[in-house]
Order: structure tokens, then sequence, then C-alpha cells
């Protein structure tokens, strides 16, 4: 408990504390560190910079975190069923991504969708897409979907196939003894009854998909300017903080990132205490 | 917990036995074999049906047999090609890297991506990861350095949650809530949110390219002890340890004779969980290190594929692909073996909320 407690504190207490001290701070060329209150928080806050990372993370979580769960849902109950054959074989299967660190992920997938050379673009081509780019401004946000769709399906699915196998097996039945259709019983008996489950991964997606980071960095490096260094927050904190080497800055921006990834999990927390599904 | 018991005296029991109490192999084998039957008894009379439904559901007391589903001739069969493209599409990235390993770096542009061409280049392209190309570093090092974190880190993570997990389920003390709160709001913060403050934090305190830097925050999982709570909660039987405590063991003595073997599933997730945590981290020892000598792999292959496109060094290509294939080789096998304990982990994720 002890050994806990004094890692707890020295890595993740005083870490946010230093950073909320520095982001107090302005280091100048001359003049050296002074006090500067708020002003690195006023100067992120009216970044347009930082703003259209935000944008387009919420606009990505919008997009990728419902469709993942719509497949992972829809494969968990087709083998919670047990209506497709082979289900175990493609359980495992659909969760080896997960065993793929995200850079070698990434690292793949820009070979595959390379705009020159990528086996996907003579297969875009082929079927007619002539002249497709998948790094262009247009499509890199759902290349990079696609990626992370990729990567976290499998294990959202184990999650809600276990979520499913705890539904009471004779409520099932007794609607299969009403002649209740499957869609039904798929739709009125078990989705309510692994709501949580399914609230649980919304919140724990949107939280990782707010800090999305490394596929765009990994596609960076393959098409120079397919992504621009603000692209999402993380990658404006990075940057900031190494490339430009304003640390202040880069401290204040991550405080008011923390802040917003607390306020989602608080309000998380007590939506559902309230709704008693969290003890 | 006796639902991950059975499974393990029983790991080859069908994908419908995994979760449901009591089921054998054999009901799951033969419900399997139902499967084909398809859509019959349609044409029997409703309450005929209704009656042979009853009969059934009562013979069988694991899985719902499938025809009892009422579905349309044909959509297992649909079903499962669904489930075959998306194992596809699952799998096309692990074989273009696969077949790409063995070639040369002009035939891995210039040839068709998901066929071998000659010449068979693997095992040349395998002994440059031995060697130090361009003074980027040394793959076999960083290799190394991936084990030695994830090892250390994840070690030291299932230690830490072990014992923080059953301090939170067996003692209360002053406190104890609102640290275990504190926790579980740690746990919706993932590691990424304080990697820049720790950055600021080892930067003023000289940790900059420290291994320690790495792996002690890597100790560290709110995950880890949330899980080793909830399973301690239902495997340790509170019982046990009070008639231990009367029989005069000391609580140390109790938390490593009594408890601790009741929580090996438990623990073997947990590691599983933070070994895989540890081997996959990029953001952290990308902000970190900045000698290539401490690289773990992922900030070494990111490393090589920028230095290849960017820096014309395309001789690296072949490296990024190859070393790809070996950094995700070991975690899948693990996966493949170990296979009983991530579903048993998630499991109890699930089962928590």
């Amino acid at each position: 408990m002890v050994p806990f407690l004094v890692g707890f504190v020295l890595f993740m207490i005083v870490p946010l504390v230093y950073a909320i001290y520095t982001s107090l701070y302005t280091t100048k060329i001359i003049g050296g560190t002074v006090f500067s209150g708020a002003s690195n928080y006023t100067q992120t806050l009216q970044s347009s910079q930082f703003w259209s990372g935000v944008v387009r993370v919420i606009i990505y979580a919008a997009i990728q975190i419902p469709v993942m769960l719509a497949i992972a849902f829809f494969f968990a109950c087709v083998f919670d069923l047990g209506v497709a054959k082979f289900g175990r074989t493609f359980r495992t299967i659909f969760f080896i991504p997960f065993a793929v660190p995200a850079v070698v992920g990434a690292v793949m997938w820009s070979f595959l969708l390379e705009p020159q050379f990528g086996p996907m673009v003579h297969l875009a081509n082929a079927f007619g897409f002539s002249g497709t780019n998948f790094f262009s401004p247009s499509l890199i946000l759902p290349s990079i979907i696609v990626i992370v769709i990729w990567e976290w399906t499998g294990y959202n699915m184990v999650i809600l196939y276990t979520a499913l196998k705890s539904v009471p097996r004779d409520v099932v039945e007794a609607a299969i003894l009403d002649d209740t259709p499957l869609w039904r019983i798929i739709v009125r008996i078990k989705l309510p009854l692994v709501r949580p489950a399914i609230v649980m991964l919304i919140f724990l997606n949107t939280i990782g998909a707010l800090q999305l980071f490394t596929e765009p960095l990994i596609l960076s490096y393959f098409e120079t300017g397919a992504v621009s260094a603000n692209y999402t927050p993380t990658l404006y904190l990075y940057n900031t903080a190494i490339a430009a080497d304003q640390t202040n800055l880069a401290a204040a921006g991550a405080v008011i990132l923390g802040l917003v990834i607390v306020v989602i999990s608080t309000a998380s927390l007590l939506f559902r205490r309230r709704r008693g599904e969290f003890s | 917990m006796t639902e991950l018991k059975g499974r393990d005296a029983d790991p080859a029991a069908s994908q419908s036995a995994a979760a449901l109490p009591g089921p054998t192999s054999a009901e799951g084998a033969r419900r399997q074999g139902r499967a084909s039957e398809g859509g019959m008894g349609r044409w029997v009379g409703a309450r005929r049906r209704a009656a042979r439904k009853q009969e059934r559901l009562e013979e069988q007391d694991s899985a719902i047999p499938v025809e009892l589903y009422g579905l349309r001739r044909g959509t297992v069969t649909l079903l499962t090609t669904l489930a075959f493209l998306f194992a596809i599409f699952t799998l096309v990235p692990i074989a273009w890297i696969v077949i790409n390993s063995t070639k040369t770096q002009a035939n891995i542009f210039e040839t068709f991506g998901f066929w071998f061409a000659s010449p068979f280049s693997f095992f040349h392209n395998f002994s440059l990861l031995f060697q130090n190309v361009d003074g980027y570093g040394t793959y076999i090092q960083w290799f190394g350095n991936t084990a030695l974190y994830a090892v250390i880190g994840g070690v030291g993570a299932t230690a830490l949650s072990a014992f923080a997990g059953y301090g939170f389920s067996r003692f209360s003390f002053r406190s104890s809530k609102v640290l275990f709160y504190l926790t579980l709001a740690a746990l919706l913060v993932p590691i990424t949110a304080l990697t820049l403050p720790l950055y600021l934090t080892y930067a003023k305190a000289h940790l900059i390219n420290s291994i320690w830097g790495m792996i002690l925050p890597s100790m560290i999982s709110p995950v880890g002890i949330y899980l080793m709570k909830v399973y301690t909660d239902i495997s340790v039987p509170r019982e046990l340890i009070d008639a231990a405590r009367i029989d005069g063991g000391g609580e140390a003595r109790i938390f490593f004779r009594v408890a601790l073997p009741l929580m090996v599933p438990g623990l073997m997730t947990v590691l599983l969980i933070s070994v895989v945590a540890v081997w996959n981290n990029y953001f952290l020892p990308l902000l970190i290190f900045n000698v290539n000598t401490k690289y773990p792999l992922t900030v070494g292959l990111g490393l090589w594929s920028e230095r290849a496109q960017n820096s014309g060094n395309a001789q690296l290509f072949p490296m990024v692909v190859i070393g790809g294939l070996v950094t995700i080789i070991p975690l899948i096998v693990l996966f493949l073996l170990l296979q009983r304990y991530w579903r048993g982990g998630l499991l109890l994720g699930s089962i928590a909320n």
C-alpha cells in the first residue's frame, strides 16, 4: 500500500502540481523566467492552433467511436448467440491487433496506404477510384479512423462479449418461447442489459480519442505535411514543448487538456453512480 | 469466480462455455453440430413448436440451440462470411509485414505487396537488426531495452497492484475510501495525459535519459489496482482471512500464505496488461529519452521511419518492416499462450461495472 501511495504521489501528483507551477511562469530570452500569471492560459485558449486540434479530435471521436462500437457489438452478439461458425477462432483473430503496438500498427498501415507504392492505392485504382490519395487532406482523417478501428475493435468486442455472456439465460429463453424475433431479443433484452458496459466503453474510448497522438505522428513521418504540427491537442503540446521549446506554454496546454479529460471522467462517474450502475 | 476456475480447468470448452457456469465441452460441441441444421421445424404448428422449444431448452442447460432463434436459411452462412471479411481486414497488415520482411528495399515498393519476390532477403534483413546502420541505433539493443522496461515495469506494477488491491479490499482505514476514489479517477486519465507534466518534472530533476524515469511510472497502474481489488473481493473469502487471524498469523504471513495463492489468476491478468502497456508505450519514452541507446522498440522504429522518409536513408525501410514484425511476434505469441487470462481479465472488468 505504502509503496503505491509514494509512487502515486511522486509520479502523478507531483508532476501535475509542477506542471501547474510551470504554467504560471514565462521564460524569455532576455530577462529569464518571470511570473506571468494566467497569460499562458489565455494564450493557449486564444490559440486557433490549439482549438483546431480540439475540434478535430472531437469530430474524430464522434465518427470513430460509434462505428467501432457498432462493429464490436454486432460481432459480440453474433459470437454470443453462436450464429456464426468458428466463433472462437474469429474472436482470437479479432483480438490480435490489441497486441500490436500503435507505432507498428501505424507503420504497417502507412506502408499499405502510401500514395505512390501502397497496395491499397493500387486496389483503389483497380476499382476505378484513380488518383486516390489516402494521405490527402480530405482522406487523412478517415485513414486514421480506419487504423484505430483496426487496432481497437477486437478489444471492445471481447469486453462486450463477456458482458453479453452475463445476460441471464432464462430471460432469453422466455423471449424465444414467445416467438420473439432474434433482432428484437438483441435490441430489447440484450442491449439494455449490457448498457453499463457500453457506457463504460464510450467514456474510455472518448478519453483515448481526445489524446490521439501516435497514429497521426507516424503518418506524418511517411508523408511530410499530411498532418500539421497542431493536428491534435497532444501533437500541439508535443511540438510546443519539444520542437518550439516553449515548455511553459505547453504546461498550460497540458493542464487545460487534463482538465477537459478530468471533467469528462468525473461527469461519467457521477452520471453512473446516480444511475446506480457504479459501485 | 467459479466461472474463471471452471474455465481454467477445461481450456477446450467451446466459446459458449467460456462464460456460462457449468457447461462442458461436450455440450459445446453438440451445440456446434446443431448450428448447421438451420431453421428446422418451421413448418410445424405453433403450439407444437413451442412445446419442442421448451423440450430443447430443458435438455440443454448451457447455450441455446441456434435453430430455436427462428432464423432464415443462410443466416449462419451470411454471418460467418461477414466475420470472415472482418478477419481478413484484421490480418491484411500482418500478412503484409510477414511477406515484405522477406523483400529487398526495391522490391518492397516495386512488387505486388501481397506476394513474395526474389531475391529472398529475410536473413539479410534480419542480420541488419544486429547492426547500427547509419548511427541511428541498434535494433537488438532496443529490443533488450523494451524487454527490460516491460519485465521490471510489469512485475513491479503487478506486485504493487497486489499489495494495494489487497489493502483496499481487506482493510478499511481512515480515508481509504477517498484514496480508492482517487485511484478510480486516475483510472480514467490514461498515462498520456500525465506524460508531459512527467517530462517537465524529469527535466527539472535531471532524470532525462534515466531508465528509472521510464520504469517507475510504469509500475503505478490504477487499472491493475482496480482489477486486483475486485479480484480479491470475489476470490479471497473474508472468513478465510478472519480464521487465519484468529489462528494468530501475522498480516504479512496471511497475505503471502493465504491470500496470494488465491489471487494468482488475477495476478497473471494484471501482469499481462502491464507488460503490454509498457511494451507498447510510445509517448513517454519519446519525450524522456534523447539518446538512441536508451530507446525502446517503439521509439526506435518511429525514428527509423522518420529518417527513412525524410533523410533519404531508404535502406532503413526493410529494417522498419522486419523490425516491426519482430516487435509484434513476442506479444502475439504471449497472447495466444495466455488466452484464458486476458479473457478472464476482461471478464473481471465487465463484472465490476
